[in-house]
């Protein structure tokens, strides 16, 4: 078991220094020495996300964080935190438009309401749907994917609706759905992402 | 501990506002406030106008406008080249400006650790005065700017943040809260404070007490800067998150669905945060419309204030 003693160091060191012993040891076992319940909250969260099974202990005035490398599998099963396993990506979707492709009008429509509601078998993978431009419209109330994209929200995708779009539709208050976002946001999202997918 | 007062004081330290406030005439009271504290980013430049556009955050806060500063500085000038101080001194004297107030002065020390900050007067009427706890039933809840500057600042001191992202938060930070006030000052708001270091829930608690109602939160209607998440659930959350959520726990009910990491992003504490205002329903949109057309970072309806006496805060 390799142990590590990171009492005395102050936040984030606890956790950096267990990452750091991970990607050079890759240890089966690990035990973290903290001197505070933060730190041994947060290590205990990092250990899990990083696929490991984590029991917590006290030592004297002490708190221990001790980690089994687990199967993926059973990691997710914790509902205290989303688990980072190999398969996990973070995909994000932008729908600079309402429709899908171009030629008829009312096929480009019932496409994207069709590929919005076929969105959920990215399940968690399905982490921004951003919206600009036409797009901004299918956030908006008598919008027929507005329900969809509630559920999205309720189960963890952020939904990002473009504000000066919305201003130029004068839709601002119409909008129902999502957070309202900006080019920076937007920007920084794709650069975070591990996949781009843009309509 | 008794501390003497007068009745001239409007805000004082028996309310615990983001402020003091003592009134001078029918028409005029002053505001005093100060705030200082240690880097926040790494850039001497950025550090001044952070720390200046959070000391001067809390006079917007109580619905004023900002008229005289004076800069706070505890410097090592053993070891520190003082170049450095001259660029802190630059940010926050611009930012001073931009807020359409005046620097007067300042005092400096000598300090192992390096400080900087201001003690800010504002003017406001003795009528407007924006505190914290006037919540009325059926109000609601909006925020002018994202969540996520602890969690990402801490993963910054990680080196685990991307340039971009430490570009966003750094000038998030800087934001005045200027413009959220001006829009504000058209509408009869009831009730405002700022978000700082006690978190979103840790602040909206302080308006919650003393108001004789409680507050629902919609954790999905929260704005929270992008990557935030991904840090939080790595464990990347500072001291303060955890502190802020032991000391309120008691008055915040979460539901089920509400996980730990939202708990703690809900709880984490900000620097320089925005306005959280409360304002009557039906000005609620005009008002969120407003503030986006003055470009704020963000014009979020989060929560609704209930007509319950229990003074608790119910996050969905």
């Amino acid at each position: 078991m390799k142990e590590i003693d990171a009492r005395g160091l102050s936040c984030p060191a606890p956790v950096l220094h267990t990452k750091a012993t991970l990607e050079q040891e890759h240890p089966a076992t690990i035990k973290v020495l903290v001197d505070n319940a933060a730190s041994q909250q947060n290590v205990e969260r990092f250990l899990r996300s990083q696929g490991f099974e984590v029991r917590l202990e006290k030592e004297g005035i002490d708190f221990a964080v001790i980690g089994k490398c687990g199967t993926p599998g059973a990691a997710v099963a914790s509902k205290a935190a989303p688990v980072a396993t190999e398969a996990k990506q973070k995909i994000l979707v932008m729908c600079a438009t309402d429709r899908m492709g171009f030629g008829d009008e009312t096929l480009g429509q019932k496409l994207m309401v069709n590929f919005i509601r076929t969105l959920k078998e990215m399940g968690p993978e399905l982490w921004r749907l951003v919206l600009v431009n036409n797009g901004v419209k299918l956030a908006v109330a008598g919008s027929p994917v507005l329900e969809d994209l509630k559920a999205y929200e309720t189960k963890g995708t952020t939904v990002l609706v473009c504000g000066t779009c919305l201003e130029h539709f004068n839709l601002l208050a119409q909008k129902q759905v999502g957070q309202t976002t900006n080019m920076l946001d937007i920007v920084t999202a794709m650069q975070l992402a591990d996949k781009v997918v843009n309509l | 501990m008794i501390f003497p007062t007068d009745e001239n004081v409007l805000v004082g330290l028996d309310r615990a506002d983001d402020a003091g406030v003592y009134r001078i005439s029918e028409e005029l009271a002053l505001i005093q406030t100060v705030d200082f504290f240690t880097p926040i980013v790494d850039d001497p430049y950025w550090f001044g106008q952070i720390a200046a556009a959070n000391a001067l955050s809390d006079v917007y806060a109580m619905g004023g406008v900002p008229k005289t500063a004076m800069n706070l500085v505890g410097f090592p000038i053993k070891e520190m080249d003082i170049g450095v101080l001259r660029q802190i001194i630059q940010g926050g004297s611009d930012k001073i400006r931009e807020a359409g107030a005046v620097l007067v002065g300042g005092h400096s020390i000598e300090d192992s650790e390096l400080k900087y900050g201001l003690s800010v007067t504002g003017f406001v009427h003795p009528a407007r005065v924006r505190i914290k706890n006037n919540l009325r039933a059926g109000d609601r809840l909006i925020l002018t700017k994202p969540l996520g500057t602890g969690i990402i600042n801490t993963a910054i001191k990680a080196g685990l943040a991307s340039a971009v992202l430490i570009e966003q938060v750094t000038r998030l930070m800087a934001t005045l809260n200027r413009g959220a006030a001006e829009a504000m000052d058209a509408f009869p708001v009831h009730a405002c404070t700022d978000i700082t270091g006690f978190g979103l829930l840790g602040h909206l608690a302080e308006m919650v007490l003393g108001s004789g109602c409680s507050v629902r939160v919609e954790s999905q209607k929260v704005p929270i800067l992008p990557g935030t998440v991904d840090f939080a659930s790595m464990g990347l959350v500072p001291g303060g998150a955890f502190k802020n959520k032991s000391f309120r726990q008691a008055l915040v009910a979460f539901a089920d669905g509400v996980d730990a990491v939202m708990q703690d992003m809900l709880f984490d504490p900000q620097t320089s945060g925005g306005l959280l205002i409360c304002i009557e329903s039906q000005q609620a949109d005009a008002l969120a419309e407003a503030l986006t057309r003055r470009g704020v970072p963000a014009a979020a309806v989060i929560g609704e204030v209930l007509d319950d006496p229990q003074e608790k805060i119910f996050v969905s």
